[in-house]
């Protein structure tokens, strides 16, 4: 990834976020640890962009969901219709609207279909990740669009 | 009675997390530069290693990182988004760091009891109202948001940090509410 601040191409420049060089770093770094990692585990590419273009969607962020789609068409699709995409697709849901409502079957529905330890973390932080930056990106197009010295 | 509480609260994983006597090093270093190295919380953050080395400085820059939006401000703020999203062990954390900040119980307290509408301080209810409005509704936000901000005197930078300390917890919740359940103590159980 040679990108240094993706957020920033869906808030336009905010000064105070240069000020927080770290919060851009490891932002940036969490997506890329995320969405590309170097060894995907039993999560496809493919299918960590299409779950953070869920994300995206379901949490009313038109922008992201438009990055997320297109890193998935990059990748080539993916059927999502396999039971362990359902499953996928209902965690997804879940975790994005109602975590709350969330229990220790939802993980054993997960291991059911095959998923790993290490697959299922990786799609609950993909999940949480996005609803971060989905509210980060809220709140500094604001400051972007009305911003004071 | 409210089901939030200024007690201290556990945590327990629905898988089994890392064990430190066979994590490698790479989940070894990750867990060191957690907060806390041995909780099951980070241990099971630590099977997916290369994401929780990104997460826990992200963390640690947005609520402890120097100037900008106070600490206990930021402590408030993700009090707010854990009522909100329902998640009693991270509320309970962070409620604990606002009343050793403030020595302010009584505003946990009110806002647990009474609800996010309770009377607070003015910078305070900005505060709370920015927080819930920016987790329930982030599509929704228009510049008319920061007005209540701005009449307080905040600053872009202690903006830009509430929005994120916001986000983060957005981010906090999820994780511990999904992959294990909060456990409470004995009296309060």
């Amino acid at each position: 990834m040679t990108q240094t601040d993706l957020l920033a191409e869906f808030t336009g420049p905010v000064p105070a976020r240069s000020e927080r060089p770290q919060i851009m770093r490891h932002s940036q770094g969490s997506h890329d640890a995320l969405l590309s990692p170097a060894d995907p585990g039993g999560l496809t590419r493919a299918e960590r962009a299409w779950i953070a273009q869920r994300v995206a969607t379901l949490s009313g962020h038109p922008g992201l969901a438009a990055h997320y789609q297109a890193l998935l068409d990059q990748r080539g699709a993916i059927g999502a219709s396999s039971p362990r995409d359902a499953a996928i697709a209902e965690h997804v849901t879940r975790v994005t609207t109602a975590p709350g409502t969330a229990t220790r079957a939802h993980i054993q529905a997960l291991r059911d279909r095959g998923l790993s330890e290490r697959d299922i973390v990786a799609l609950t932080q993909i999940v949480a990740f996005v609803s971060y930056q989905v509210r980060a990106a809220a709140g500094l197009a604001l400051l972007a669009k009305d911003p004071r010295p | 009675m409210s089901r939030f509480t200024l007690e201290a609260v556990d945590w327990s994983a629905w898988m089994p997390p890392v064990d430190p006597a066979t994590a490698t090093p790479a989940q070894r270093a990750a867990l060191d530069g957690s907060p806390q190295a041995n909780s099951e919380y980070f241990r099971t953050l630590a099977h997916d290693v290369d994401s929780l080395a990104e997460r826990s400085p992200l963390f640690h820059a947005v609520m402890f990182v120097p100037r900008g939006l106070r600490r206990a401000e930021r402590e408030l703020a993700t009090v707010v988004v854990s009522i909100i999203n329902g998640c009693v062990y991270c509320s309970s954390v962070h409620a604990r760091r606002f009343v050793e900040l403030t020595k302010q119980p009584e505003i946990i307290q009110a806002l647990y009891d009474q609800g996010l509408d309770t009377p607070l301080p003015p910078r305070l209810r900005a505060v709370v109202d920015y927080a819930a409005k920016l987790t329930r509704s982030p599509a929704d936000m228009t510049i008319d948001d920061l007005k209540p901000l701005r009449a307080v005197g905040m600053t872009d930078l202690e903006i830009h940090d509430l929005t994120n300390a916001v986000a983060m917890f957005a981010n906090a919740n999820r994780l511990m509410q999904t992959l294990g359940e909060p456990v409470l103590p004995p009296a309060a159980a």
